[in-house]
């Protein structure tokens, strides 16, 4: 599902970049500052700024995506609800700096630019290679980390494969749309064999399992996850070095100097330093950013596959349980909203009024024939760009689980629609007339005669969809939803237990769909026997 | 021009198809409270045609209908459908004439009660306790009173027909249009509804039923209409229709 995210996300980008002409612009928000902050480090920045609304609201708002996993961010073991890592650590200390707190705000790691062009974010901090092409459309703070690349093999091919260039012609796994995608490119990798997985750790699970013979990714990566599977080797030494920035909106110089300023300090005073040991990330070329180690400090433990039998399954459980819930408000939001689309669209299409039935007809048209899951990155993506290029300011901004309900809703009514307009043509034509020669208005008709019948007709291919529904929320997990399948992948990454996560996952997902089509049997069976029963007559019994 | 003291009265009115073909071809007649009229004809000739044009089911392109002096249509070109206010117009025209469909329609998915209720409720828009008083009400005139909880598809033809009966008394309509009232029925049911017919004509409720059953309109009718090809070829007492001396109805009192 991820592989497939990625690939659709080209054509979005695509047409976010045409309709994103102006940059986002962040419109005054008057508001008085938190008195629980502490004494911000600058002074007030002027009125109108991004600097400034985030000192009048407190909050320092910064895109990340747990699904890059260790040691950058993750969901905490102990409580997958937070984010652990160095970089959740880092923007902590910048915001305390910045005198806001920080909030982290979840979403796939290829559109955390255009989040922060969305205005979502007002920075994106999260292993973003510096480099001349993205320079062109966000503004880089000072870099805050020096890697470089390395590369991992099999344990068993390390007299095999000492260099790059012993692996000429053979397919390399790495991180989708990191650094080491350029660094294969220029070293004559065809794409065919530049093997691109969504996250940190696939890349070297599938090196142990044997479909690529390499994985090369920044050192920090490797260092964390080569080392967590067993039966990898790392090659020593390190090539193509880069440094990771923050990124910020263009023309926004009051917010880039104040976050420079927060940075260098910590550099200098060893508070970044600290950090990276912590994280087991620290190496001597990071004094070449000018960042001081700072007094020594233990590293803290790696997850690993030898820590799964510490793992708390009574915590897991509840996490996925929770999350279960969010999966399951999105079905119970969205299916009704979908149900009553759908009937609107169907009325529509009944219409006789071509100005009704053309619109409606191109909807279900145009949403049938179109992937949910394009469907949701466009809304996610283009909605903002949309509502700045109409005037709207910031109105179409919504947060992830609202862009969720609007796509599965509007996905699913333009099926509904179908059923709907289904269930009213089985109707007898004698019914209408019958109900018209009582002296009822067609709505009358409609509300009393037809639509009653029409529900018991297509209650099953309803409840149908809602089962549909429940497992297809897992889509949204791409736009930073923490439903089930997001939850089940964050936490198997953090923990490299990704397969049983997802069967835990599944797990779940069969329970609720059993549940729901349970549900649906019922209602239809008390219909059916209740065919007739109408609260007048039961009082008369 | 002006109507007599009919209870309604058609003039002139014609029908074609969209193909072009004429169904109804100038209809004149009068009906009178409290009247029990029979409305003949071979298969095809436009009486139930004519029978859904007078609570426009159907529209008509030329003549005029008047119900108790008022005028309430003078036809409509083909193709234009109607407005909202006209809409309204039908609407309170319906509920001044009940229709009994040959298929009954009853509602499957509302109990017997809730078939009955429905008009009240929501076409007259009374209180739900009144909407059921008047239900009940209706049903108790067909004897079906305790049937009341029932569902529609559990009773049998001459009960549902019932059904069919009180649903459109319960509006408490002026005039009341059958069609082809009998065609489902056994002979001994025929009689109980005849019987029906009668009672409704005695509390002065108008009575139009399409049939082509000799014996119902010779038992029921106190004037019978005949039609053919879209013309009313015979207007009389039953005794006159069928006493035989009508070169006219000869073709169809023989067949």
């Amino acid at each position: 599902m991820t592989r497939l995210g990625r690939r659709s996300w080209p054509l979005a980008a695509a047409l976010l970049g045409g309709l994103l002409a102006c940059r986002a612009q962040a419109p005054p928000e008057p508001g008085a500052p938190d008195p629980g902050a502490p004494e911000p480090m600058a002074a007030r920045a002027p009125a109108g700024t991004s600097l400034r609304r985030i000192q009048d609201e407190g909050v320092l708002r910064w895109g990340v995506d747990p699904a890059g996993g260790a040691p950058f961010a993750m969901p905490d073991p102990r409580d997958p609800r937070r984010l652990v890592g160095f970089e959740i650590e880092l923007v902590e200390q910048l915001a305390r700096h910045l005198g806001v707190r920080s909030e982290p705000v979840e979403g796939d790691w290829l559109a955390l630019i255009d989040n922060l062009r969305a205005g979502r974010i007002d920075l994106a901090l999260n292993g973003i290679e510096v480099s001349a092409e993205r320079a062109q459309v966000i503004d880089f703070t000072v870099p805050y980390y020096r890697y470089g690349q390395q590369l991992t093999v099999r344990a068993a091919d390390r007299d095999r494969f000492r260099s790059l260039a012993d692996l000429a012609g053979r397919r390399i796994s790495v991180l989708n749309g990191s650094a080491s995608v350029d660094v294969l490119r220029a070293a004559g990798w065809p794409e065919e064999r530049i093997v691109q997985y969504d996250d940190s750790l696939a890349p070297y699970v599938d090196l142990a399992n044997g479909r690529v013979d390499g994985s090369l990714a920044e050192s920090i990566i490797a260092g964390y996850y080569a080392e967590a599977i067993r039966g990898l080797h790392r090659v020593p030494g390190t090539f193509a070095p880069g440094a990771y920035a923050g990124a910020v909106r263009k023309g926004e110089p009051e917010l880039r100097a104040a976050i420079d300023a927060a940075l260098e300090r910590m550099k200098a005073s060893g508070e970044l330093g600290r950090i990276y040991q912590r994280w087991g990330v620290w190496t001597e070329e990071q004094r070449e950013l000018g960042i001081a180690r700072g007094p020594a400090v233990e590293r803290i433990p790696l997850a690993s596959a030898d820590a799964a039998g510490g793992l708390d399954w009574g915590v897991v459980l509840r996490e996925l349980a929770l999350a279960t819930g969010t999966t399951l408000a999105l079905t119970a939001i969205s299916m009704p909203l979908a149900v009553g689309i759908g009937l609107v669209l169907a009325l529509m299409e009944r219409s006789r009024r071509r100005w009704l039935v053309v619109p409606a007809r191109l909807y279900v048209q145009l949403v049938r024939g179109t992937p949910l899951l394009v469907q949701i990155f466009l809304a996610y993506y283009t909605l903002p760009a949309l509502g700045e290029a109409a005037g709207l300011g910031k109105a179409l901004v919504w947060p992830a689980f609202a862009v969720g309900v609007l796509c599965l809703a509007g996905n699913y009514a333009a099926y509904e629609a179908e059923i709907h307009r289904a269930g009213l043509e089985a109707v007898p034509r004698g019914q209408r007339e019958a109900a018209l020669a009582l002296g009822m208005t067609p709505a009358q008709v409609l509300r009393h005669v037809e639509l009653p019948q029409s529900f018991r007709v297509i209650l099953p291919p309803i409840v149908n969809d809602l089962v549909a529904m429940i497992k297809d929320t897992s889509l949204v997990y791409v736009i930073g939803v923490r439903e089930l399948t997001a939850a089940a992948l964050g936490i198997g990454k953090a923990r490299l237990l990704v397969p049983q996560l997802l069967v835990a996952a599944a797990a779940f997902y069969l329970v609720a769909s059993l549940a729901a089509d349970r549900l649906g049997k019922r209602l239809e069976a008390r219909l059916r026997s209740s065919a007739a029963q109408v609260p007048g007559a039961r009082r008369l019994a | 021009m002006a109507p007599g003291d009919a209870l309604l009265e058609v003039r002139g009115l014609r029908k074609r198809w969209p193909d072009g073909r004429v169904v109804l071809d100038g209809i004149d007649l009068a009906l009178a409270r409290g009247e029990v009229t029979a409305l003949l004809g071979p298969n095809g000739c436009g009486k139930s045609t004519l029978l859904r044009c007078l609570n426009r089911l159907e529209e008509h392109e030329e003549g005029r209908i008047w119900l108790a002096g008022e005028l309430v249509s003078e036809g409509r070109p083909p193709g234009r459908r109607p407005g909202r206010a006209e809409q309204l117009a039908l609407a309170r025209l319906r509920r001044r004439i009940g229709l009994v469909f040959q298929q009954l329609e009853l509602f499957p998915h509302l109990d017997v009660l809730g078939n009955v209720m429905l008009g009240p409720q929501h076409v007259l828009r009374r209180p739900r306790a009144e909407a059921r008083r008047l239900a009940l009400a209706a049903l108790r005139r067909v004897g079906l009173e305790e049937r009341a909880g029932a569902a529609p598809a559990a009773l049998s033809g001459g009960q549902q027909q019932r059904v069919a009966i009180a649903r459109a008394l319960a509006m408490g309509p002026e005039l009341l249009l059958f069609d082809e009232p009998t065609s489902a029925l056994d002979p001994l049911l025929v009689r109980g509804l005849i019987e029906v017919i009668r009672d409704l004509a005695r509390d002065g409720i108008g009575l139009l039923v399409v049939t082509h059953d000799l014996q119902v309109a010779r038992a029921v009718a106190d004037r019978v209409l005949f039609m053919d090809a879209g013309r009313i070829v015979f207007s009389g007492t039953p005794d006159q229709a069928f006493g035989g001396q009508h070169p006219e109805l000869r073709g169809f009192t023989a067949s």
